[in-house]
């Protein structure tokens, strides 16, 4: 068993309830598997940096798990079969992590971290 | 950078984020992420903004992570 960071991206369109179902699609083979879903976040519809199949918007959904290797390889089959996913990432977490998780937002919060750097590096 | 017979002033470089003390870089943390890349989407190499080696593999990671999931752009060019 390893600690996993799925991150999703749906389309847009999905409603409340469809988002629902695609999750419980994602959540149930890891319980299934023997895996522990530790933590669901919805990030929301969230404005792409680049248009995904002809989509501009997409909504998140990250999935903290844990879960055997296995699982993460069939997991990416499905995804990739699924048509309401637009993407998809999981990858190996971070083995400690005491900074509280703050989900990305869109400009307009405060930074993440609490800590701005002093100065902005030049373009 | 000043060249001989340029009267400069010299600042060093320094890390910024070994300043701040981070101990590691979220790919999801894409308004952190967005100080170390160019307005085209590049990522500012480590001559320009004085990173050090550390931090700079770890924004290096978490920038291709972050553009795998539409956070950050791979380039600007689509909207030109």
């Amino acid at each position: 068993m390893k600690l996993y960071e799925t991150t999703i991206i749906y389309d847009p369109s999905l409603e409340e309830t469809r988002i629902n179902e695609e999750i419980d699609k994602v959540t149930q083979p890891i319980t299934a598997a023997g895996g522990e879903v530790l933590d669901v976040q919805r990030w929301g519809k969230k404005k792409l940096a680049y248009i995904i199949r002809k989509r501009r918007d997409g909504t998140y959904v990250h999935v903290k798990h844990k879960s055997p290797p296995t699982l993460i390889a069939e997991m990416d089959r499905r995804f990739r079969l699924n048509e309401s996913v637009l993407r998809h990432l999981s990858i190996i977490a971070p083995k400690d992590d005491p900074r509280p998780e703050v989900p990305p937002g869109e400009g307009g919060e405060s930074d993440a971290m609490g800590t701005p750097a002093p100065a902005v590096v030049q373009d | 950078m000043a060249r001989e017979g340029e009267s400069r002033s010299f600042r060093r470089k320094f890390c910024k984020l070994c300043l701040d003390k981070v101990e590691r870089i979220d790919y999801k943390d894409d308004r952190r992420l967005a100080r170390f890349i160019t307005d085209r989407g590049k990522i500012v190499p480590r001559r320009i903004s004085g990173t050090c080696a550390r931090h700079q593999s770890q924004i290096t990671e978490a920038v291709k992570r972050a553009r795998i999931l539409a956070l950050l752009p791979f380039t600007t060019d689509q909207y030109r």
